[in-house]
């Protein structure tokens, strides 16, 4: 399998991105649900800690995913889609990178805002977006958590449509971003 | 002759002693704590977060010539910590950690005041929710005369480790979130009264 994206097929590095966010992005749902049941303590802290180390973590490979994607050939999307089903599908591919990207911003703002430095697993402290203030914190966990719902939704409609493509309309959508398998409608190589 | 010359020079001596106890100025000071803080700097979570005392009280009796002399009293309301975080501070309050219902005060009580080639290092006994260790404090001391009033500036740094003084039960034992090392700082202004 080829590292490099083609136009008919995700790349190793491609899928490697899509398929560690996926994982890392159920770790951040289940690490924020846990503290969120917590009462303040050293659990809670231990865990929300995490937590913000792995959003960091998504951010910079979100970062280096939408890297990748400018330098690479984007595999086209099935002639049969009618027009607004295009529409729909590049909606919610920049709605995902939006969120991705926006999550974990909006996560480190709020803790810049409550005057929590963020450190990525203890190796290094990241620098202090915004100033210390309590409104603003408030403001910000109001927006981190609507973008966890929204995040929510559009995931949902994603792994709707990828489920769809694969068993109702039987195509490779789905099986061009899966690791170890061959049959895709391309060009045989 | 000799009972009477033997009793002179004990005299004497009794006297120069005495005149030299006397004559080694000690200056009483306490605390200016408008120009004072007491700071603290702990690691939570892998990054620094500082945090203050605001209420204390100091007592030096400052015996230049004879720093051995010298008498240092600080006593720290606990209470009165400031991290910034209201929540933070609440739970720094309890049980758990410094629990200031039970022990309101911190003390520090140095019988002993050591000079050392940077300064002066003040030897004595540090007690944190309810715990006393030995404990030796280095520190800068200068004095100024302001207003016509003599003053004096002590600074210094040391590093103390929660953990000694059960500032951490349960679950705050562990040291991976919230470290065992705390650095405190301090910078006083100190009035001779």
């Amino acid at each position: 399998m080829p590292v490099r994206n083609t136009t008919y097929r995700w790349g190793v590095l491609s899928q490697l991105f899509h398929w560690l966010i996926v994982a890392l992005v159920i770790l951040q749902v289940t690490l924020a649900s846990l503290a969120d049941d917590l009462p303040p303590g050293a659990k809670k802290l231990a865990l929300l800690a995490r937590h913000k180390s792995v959003g960091i973590t998504i951010l910079m490979l979100v970062i280096l995913r939408l890297l990748w994607r400018q330098l690479n050939p984007i595999p086209l999307l099935p002639t049969t889609l009618k027009p607004y089903e295009r529409v729909l599908a590049h909606t919610t591919h920049t709605l995902l990178y939006v969120l991705l990207f926006t999550m974990p911003l909006s996560g480190w703002m709020m803790s810049s805002a409550r005057g929590f430095p963020v450190s990525w697993f203890g190796f290094f402290t990241l620098p202090d977006l915004v100033p210390k203030n309590r409104s603003l914190y408030e403001a910000l966990l109001t927006t981190h958590e609507t973008l966890a719902v929204a995040l929510a939704v559009v995931v949902t409609l994603h792994v709707a449509a990828a489920l769809k493509h694969h068993f109702w309309l039987r195509d490779d959508v789905l099986r061009r971003m899966l690791p170890f398998t061959t049959r895709t409608q391309g060009p045989k190589t | 002759m000799s009972r009477l010359a033997a009793l002179a020079v004990l005299a004497t001596a009794l006297l120069a002693t005495g005149a030299r106890a006397a004559d080694a100025p000690v200056t009483h000071f306490v605390l200016d704590p408008a120009k004072s803080s007491l700071e603290f700097t702990f690691v939570q979570a892998g990054a620094q977060n500082k945090g203050r005392f605001t209420r204390l009280q100091v007592s030096f009796d400052h015996a230049a010539d004879n720093p051995a002399a010298s008498r240092l009293d600080v006593t720290v309301d606990v209470k009165s910590l400031d991290t910034g975080d209201q929540e933070r501070d609440d739970t720094l309050r309890g049980d758990e950690l410094f629990a200031v219902a039970k022990f309101p005060q911190a003390h520090f009580a140095a019988s002993q005041v050591a000079k050392t080639a940077t300064g002066y290092e003040a030897v004595g006994k540090l007690t944190i929710r309810g715990v006393t260790h030995d404990a030796r404090v280095p520190f800068a001391f200068r004095t100024a005369t302001e207003n016509g009033a003599a003053v004096g500036y002590m600074s210094g740094k040391t590093i103390v480790r929660r953990l000694d003084y059960g500032v951490g039960q349960g679950d705050w034992k562990a040291t991976d979130q919230v470290g065992n090392d705390v650095v405190v700082s301090f910078a006083l202004r100190l009035a001779a009264h």
